[in-house]
Parts: structure tokens; C-alpha cells; sequence
């Protein structure tokens, strides 16, 4: 007998220190909720400590509570000082309205009826209809975790990437063959025909393989010192092929006789 | 028998064949604040040195069909500073392993009256254009990030419009040649420039 008080103590004691500790993180949650309602974090904790009472309560040496009964021995309508102090002034009288609330032990009648109705219910529809709907509600509940998470994913990544274009291949090809040869730079050059143009370039300046060795191919370009100008034309721009009609390879051949060439 | 005197023999090498490294890529404009940030602080520590060039390219016309291109190069915001002569070979082919175009490369300082001393040589301007940019360096690394102008009166330097809506950034080493490591080295540090800039070998002849 003294033994099953001694485990009723203790586990009382450690009943009323799960629940005090819930009774605190409830009311942070309520405190929560009402002020601080975008930032709602503590659902963990909650569950944490809903399960280590859960858990102290399916302890082994927690005697069965079921057995016990809770009498009240005193009624009265007068304020209770020492209660008010141990419910923190919630419950300042022990009266016959406070009894039925604070000492209940079943669910109300209509409560009791609908779980009735309810286990009745799911007694009835078999063990494996019973699985498949636990599957079906889990494989559903795991489709909708899916889809969020890939959602809050994609928004993540979609926000880094208006991805700036940091820079432009067409712009780079376009730079290094104003450097490599001059194209599209200070030359005017005649943007009619471009077709026989094309083949008309390299045919002034191509690459010998061997002899002269490292020779490095030129745009065959109109010499614009001595002469300052082939026509009033515009030049082909830079982003475009080099568009040189044939007119001008004749021109280079007869202006490029100098002096001290044979 | 004495040997003569070393000013009667014929001049004959000189210099160790210097190469040309280089990789090259671009940034938009408005991208170019955070790529100027990064190199600094990738690059050796220095004063943010930026450069206004105005270069020429000469052109000499042989029997042959393929000219002879120099480029003549002078500072425009650096008053006093010697022009710059350079020759560019041919890309050299071959190894597709390595990672940066290699091109012979002669280099030298000229007087002032360069422009004129090539056009008695027979040498006519093809082209020219204004640079305008920054300057890094990291070892024997240099990092030019520039833009290109074009100069719409032939001779007025005043007049320039720019070539594209982008900046051209060049990494280029000059070493002697057969370094593979300087070209490893290169694409080592073009890797710390992506995403922002993509450095790579671009061969000109493409682009023609």
C-alpha cells in the first residue's frame, strides 16, 4: 500500500510538472497569437511536451489513475484564499458551478453520444477499407507536403533569378573582332551587296599557312590616309558579317601601288 | 685567329621568343561595377588604374597576299608616356588542351614620331579606335577591362562613339613560350570571374 502511494506521489508530481510546464508554453502560444501572429514558431514545443505527458502517463510506474476517484469534500460559496494562490486567481471559489467543470471526468452527453456514433462507425467499415483510407489520407498529405515544398523552392530560386544577363556572347564576338581586325571600326564601308562581299575579304587577306609564317589576317580596308574616302556610304555595323561588296578589293589593288613596291 | 669585333656580326635572335597568352570575354555595362569590384579583389593591391589609349593598326601590303599588321598605341590621358609598338602573330594551333590563345608577340616603346616613320616605311593605317578602361594586374597576369570606340572623323580623337553596349575584358600574359602552367594559371583565375564573365579562347578567325 505504501509503496503504490509513494509511486501515486511521484507520479502525480511528475503529472503536475508536464502539466504545468504545458499550462506556461500554452499561454506564450496565446500570447502569440495575439501579438506576435507572423511568427509563429512554437507548435513544436507543444507537441514535444503534449507527448512527454503522454508519455509519463503510459509510464509503467504511474499507477492506473483510472482507479482513483477525486471526491470533493467541502463545498462553499466563500472565496478561498490558499486556492486563489494555487490556481494563480483563477479559481477564487470551490463551489457546486466550479465541481462539474474542474472534476469531470466524461465528455458531456451529446459529446459522449457523437464518439459513441463515431467508434460504432469505424468498427463497422472493416479492418482493410480502414487501411486503405489511413493509406490513401497519407499519400495524400505527403502529395500536398510535395507540391509546397517544390513551391516554396521554386519562388526561392525564382527570386535570385532575374538573373541578370551579366553579359552578352554576340557583344564579346563582336569586341574581339574589333580588335582582332577591325571590324565594324572607323572604316566606312559600302553596305550594299553583301554576298560576294564575304568571299571578297579573306580573298585579300588570307592566311598563309607556311612561308610567311605568322602573318596575321587583315580586313583588307580602304587606306584612308591618302585617300580619304571610298564614297558617302554607310558602314556595315558590327553585329553583321562584314558586308564588302567586290568594288572594294578592286579598289585596294589599284591603290596600294606604292612607290617602293615593284 | 681573332673573332671580330662583335659590331661587324650580323645581328642575328635577340630576344627570347615572347608569347602572348590571352583569353578574353565581355560585361555589360551595367554589370561592370561588380566585375571592377571583384578584380579588385582578386588582383595585387594597387591604385584603381584606369587608361585612355588611342591605337592604330598598319597595315603593309606585300607581293604577298596576307599584310603585315603593326600596332602603333599611344595614352591619350598620360602626357609624355611613349607610344607602344606592337606585333601579333598567328595564333598558334595545335593544342586543343590548352586553355588560352597563344600568339607570338614583339613589344616596344617608340618616340612620338611613330605614325610618321611607318607611313615612310609604306605602312597605311587599316583602322583605329579609342580604348577607355581599367587596368589590373596579378603576378605576371594583366586584366585590361575596357571599351571600344569608334572614331567616326579618321584623326579626331573628340569624336568617338561607342562600339557596343558592352565592356571587353582581356587576361593576357606575356611569357616565353611553351608555359603550359601560365596557361592552367589563367583559366584558374577566369574560373573566380564566372558567372560574371565568361573568359575564354576566342579565335579570331571565326569571327571573320
Amino acid at each position: 500500500m505504501q509503496r503504490e502511494e509513494k509511486q501515486l506521489e511521484a507520479s502525480l508530481d511528475a503529472l503536475l510538472n508536464q502539466v504545468a510546464d504545458l499550462k506556461n508554453s500554452l499561454g506564450s502560444f496565446i500570447y502569440k497569437l495575439e501579438n506576435e501572429y507572423d511568427r509563429l514558431t512554437c507548435f513544436a514545443l507543444l507537441s514535444g511536451q503534449l507527448n512527454t505527458l503522454n508519455k509519463v502517463l503510459k509510464h509503467e510506474k504511474t499507477p492506473l489513475f483510472r482507479n482513483q476517484v477525486i471526491i470533493p469534500l467541502v463545498l462553499s460559496p466563500d472565496r478561498d484564499e490558499d486556492l486563489m494562490r494555487q490556481t494563480e486567481g483563477r479559481v477564487p471559489v470551490f463551489s457546486h458551478e466550479v465541481v462539474p467543470d474542474h472534476l469531470r471526468t466524461k465528455p458531456d452527453p451529446e459529446v459522449e453520444e457523437q464518439e459513441k456514433q463515431l467508434t460504432t462507425d469505424a468498427a463497422r467499415i472493416g479492418a482493410d477499407v480502414a487501411q486503405k483510407q489511413i493509406q490513401s489520407l497519407n499519400k495524400m498529405c505527403s502529395n500536398l507536403l510535395e507540391k509546397i515544398s517544390k513551391e516554396e523552392r521554386e519562388s526561392e530560386s525564382g527570386g535570385l533569378r532575374p538573373n541578370k544577363q551579366t553579359f552578352n556572347p554576340a557583344d564579346t564576338n563582336a569586341l574581339v573582332a574589333a580588335v582582332a581586325f577591325g571590324k565594324g571600326l572607323s572604316n566606312w564601308r559600302p553596305s550594299g551587296s553583301s554576298g560576294p562581299g564575304q568571299p571578297g575579304q579573306p580573298g585579300t587577306g588570307t592566311i598563309l599557312a607556311g612561308a610567311s609564317g605568322l602573318q596575321q589576317v587583315q580586313m583588307a580596308g580602304a587606306p584612308s590616309q591618302q585617300q580619304p574616302m571610298l564614297s558617302g556610304v554607310q558602314m556595315a555595323q558590327a553585329s553583321q558579317p562584314g558586308k564588302m561588296p567586290s568594288g572594294i578589293k578592286t579598289n585596294i589593288k589599284s591603290a596600294s601601288m606604292h612607290p617602293y613596291q615593284r | 685567329m681573332e673573332a671580330p669585333p662583335v659590331t661587324m656580326m650580323p645581328v642575328t635572335g635577340g630576344t627570347v621568343n615572347m608569347m602572348e597568352y590571352l583569353l578574353q570575354g565581355s560585361v555589360l555595362d551595367h554589370s561592370l561595377e561588380s566585375l571592377i569590384h571583384r578584380l579588385r579583389g582578386l588582383c595585387d593591391n594597387m591604385e584603381p588604374e584606369t587608361f585612355l589609349d588611342h591605337e592604330m593598326v598598319f597595315l603593309l601590303k606585300g607581293q604577298q597576299a596576307s599584310p603585315f599588321v603593326l600596332r602603333a598605341r599611344r595614352s591619350m590621358d598620360r602626357a609624355g608616356a611613349p607610344w607602344h609598338l606592337r606585333y601579333l602573330g598567328q595564333p598558334e594551333m595545335g593544342d586543343k588542351n590548352r586553355h588560352a590563345l597563344v600568339r607570338n608577340c614583339v613589344d616596344i616603346a617608340t618616340s612620338e614620331n611613330l605614325t610618321d616613320f611607318l607611313m615612310e616605311m609604306g605602312f597605311r593605317m587599316d583602322h583605329e579606335f579609342v580604348a577607355k578602361g581599367h587596368l589590373f594586374r596579378k603576378g605576371i597576369m594583366k586584366i585590361m577591362v575596357y571599351k571600344i570606340f569608334r572614331i567616326l572623323v579618321p584623326g579626331n580623337t573628340d569624336s568617338t562613339e561607342a562600339l557596343s553596349l558592352s565592356y571587353l575584358v582581356e587576361l593576357s600574359v606575356v611569357a616565353p613560350g611553351g608555359q603550359d602552367m601560365v596557361s592552367d594559371d589563367m583559366r584558374n583565375f577566369a574560373e573566380q570571374l564566372k558567372p560574371l564573365v565568361h573568359l575564354e579562347k576566342i579565335d579570331p578567325k571565326r569571327l571573320m
